[in-house]
């Protein structure tokens, strides 16, 4: 059964004339590692927001279809209870954060659950550890680089034990070698803790290797779901306009795609299938 | 904002560590004192005790730049005094000695409220509004209005630039002009502030806010051996205080 199930969502917000998302369809299975991606404005951020139930929990407008996330129908169950099964990480660190020290900021969301003292304590010890920032425990928020932020918005969401994260572009405010950071951590946690990863991303380059499925959203509609190969490679994605990797646009150029029927995600695939046809 | 006081650094002093509950005992008590005071030389006193904790804390930095801060203030107040009172009473004596002590009592306050802020973290203060049973809502509604002072400086900051940068002059005609050029500045700044109070909400909500009626603290707040003695310490200089108004009727 999948863990995240969009049956035909359609959503307007409200004051607005124009829907956001038209007529989405996806279902994700437990342990998958989604991107998503599509040209700005195109409703990615309101995607997001439907899957932790914020839209139409807290946002109103006019909602139709249905969102299933671990078991739970978003419009049968308040946030804060699909906030146990979801986590969502912004894409500004500076709004999510708003503790003075990052261990606090990881209780937070423990704290608000009510849970028992002691279980707040380990919550907080394996989240901080999960994401490697252990040492970063009594640094403020804003003593850290965004990175880190980032990191740490990860980890007070990873405390409150979701099984799927849906990050809305975590690294658009860093710098590359930050956002690649950032984006370890997040396979990390997808290979080795099984969460299931949905990631809203435009560093393609970055992460296309790294998603089992990549799904193009464009005006509101899933225009395209697949293998990262299939999507990106496809002619639909170039005629979108979203940011194609260089190798894409390189091996395309080359024929080399066609000629040995492999499409290469990153340089050094690419490099490889070079050094081949070479010899 | 700095220049209040609120620049909280996290340290490690005898001060940092007591519990809020006994540092507000302290300032109510104090404040009390200086609100009942007129006497210039009491009042003097009033403000040098406060210097110790200042240096035992470890924060002079922050509190010479609070009392720096609020000097225009103080002069403000002192030649106001000087003048109405001069008016009243036509004794230059008295205008003078009337206001020193006006100067005196706000720098004791502002002493006195910087080493409370400049001391507590944002948070255990709101644990302690929450142990002295105040609702949550509203202790956290204060945490997040010290926590996004900066944050809000520094976006008014880039509103500002970005105006200038399109010929928007600040400076520019009589004081009345001078409000209304800030107007354009103003605005977008609102309207920024409304966008992010609904983004912080997001981010609250997803993780859990509001869940349980009574949550969990991970740090519980307990008033120890030092803080008994604090406000033992507090309550006996204040009353040592007043004793100078009983005994020899020091106003």
């Amino acid at each position: 059964m999948p863990i995240v199930e969009i049956r035909s969502l359609s959503y307007t917000y409200p004051g607005s004339t124009k829907p956001t998302l038209t007529n989405v369809n996806l279902s994700v299975e437990e342990g998958e590692f989604i991107l998503l991606t599509g040209p700005s404005g195109c409703g990615k951020t309101t995607l997001c927001r439907c899957l932790n139930g914020l839209i139409p929990n807290s946002y109103g407008g006019e909602f139709n279809g249905q969102v299933i996330v671990d078991g739970l129908v978003t419009t049968e169950h308040p946030v804060y209870e699909i906030a146990q099964h979801v986590g969502l990480v912004f894409q500004n660190p500076e709004n999510e954060l708003f503790c003075t020290s990052v261990e606090r900021e990881v209780a937070f969301g423990p704290e608000n659950l009510a849970l028992p003292r002691e279980e707040v304590r380990k919550r907080v010890e394996e989240s901080l550890a999960m994401v490697g920032i252990s040492h970063l425990r009594d640094k403020s928020p804003e003593e850290l680089s965004g990175g880190e932020q980032q990191k740490v918005a990860i980890a007070a969401l990873l405390a409150m034990k979701p099984k799927i994260l849906v990050l809305d572009e975590p690294t658009a405010n860093l710098d590359p070698a930050s956002a690649q950071s950032v984006l370890n951590t997040l396979l990390k946690l997808n290979e080795e803790s099984g969460v299931t990863m949905i990631l809203v991303e435009h560093r393609l380059e970055m992460v296309a290797h790294m998603a089992h499925r990549c799904a193009i959203l464009n005006e509101g509609r899933l225009v395209l779901v697949g293998k990262p190969e299939d999507v990106l490679y496809s002619d639909e994605a170039e005629a979108i306009g979203i940011g194609i990797p260089k190798v894409v646009q390189v091996t395309k150029a080359l024929g080399i795609n066609k000629m040995t029927g492999k499409c290469p995600l990153t340089s050094w695939s690419l490099a490889d299938l070079l050094r081949v046809w070479k010899n | 904002m700095k220049a209040f006081g609120f620049d909280y650094k996290r340290g490690t002093s005898i001060i940092h560590i007591l519990d809020p509950r006994s540092k507000f005992i302290y300032t109510i008590l104090f404040t009390a004192l200086t609100v009942y005071f007129v006497n210039p030389l009491v009042l003097l006193l009033v403000f040098l005790s406060s210097v110790p904790m200042v240096i035992v804390a470890g924060v002079g930095k922050s509190w010479l730049r609070s009392i720096r801060g609020s000097l225009f203030f103080i002069a403000f107040i002192f030649i106001f005094n000087l003048i109405g009172i001069f008016w009243t009473t036509g004794s230059v004596a008295d205008a003078l000695i009337m206001s020193i002590s006006m100067s005196l009592r706000f720098m004791a306050l502002i002493s006195i409220f910087s080493v409370f802020f400049l001391t507590t973290p944002p948070e255990d203060l709101t644990q302690s509004m929450v142990q002295l049973k105040i609702p949550y809502d509203y202790a956290l509604t204060f945490n997040m209005a010290m926590r996004f002072v900066p944050t809000l400086s520094r976006e008014a900051q880039i509103i500002m630039d970005a105006q200038r940068s399109r010929g928007l002059e600040l400076e520019k005609g009589n004081i009345f002009q001078r409000v209304r050029n800030y107007i354009p500045i103003l605005i977008p700044l609102i309207i920024s502030s409304f966008r992010r109070a609904e983004l912080v909400a997001d981010a609250m909500e997803s993780r859990a806010f509001g869940a349980a009626k009574r949550r969990t603290s991970l740090y519980v707040l307990t008033m120890g051996r030092r803080d008994f003695f604090f406000i033992l310490f507090s309550a006996a200089a204040f009353l040592a205080f007043l004793s100078l108004k009983i005994l020899l009727g020091i106003q």
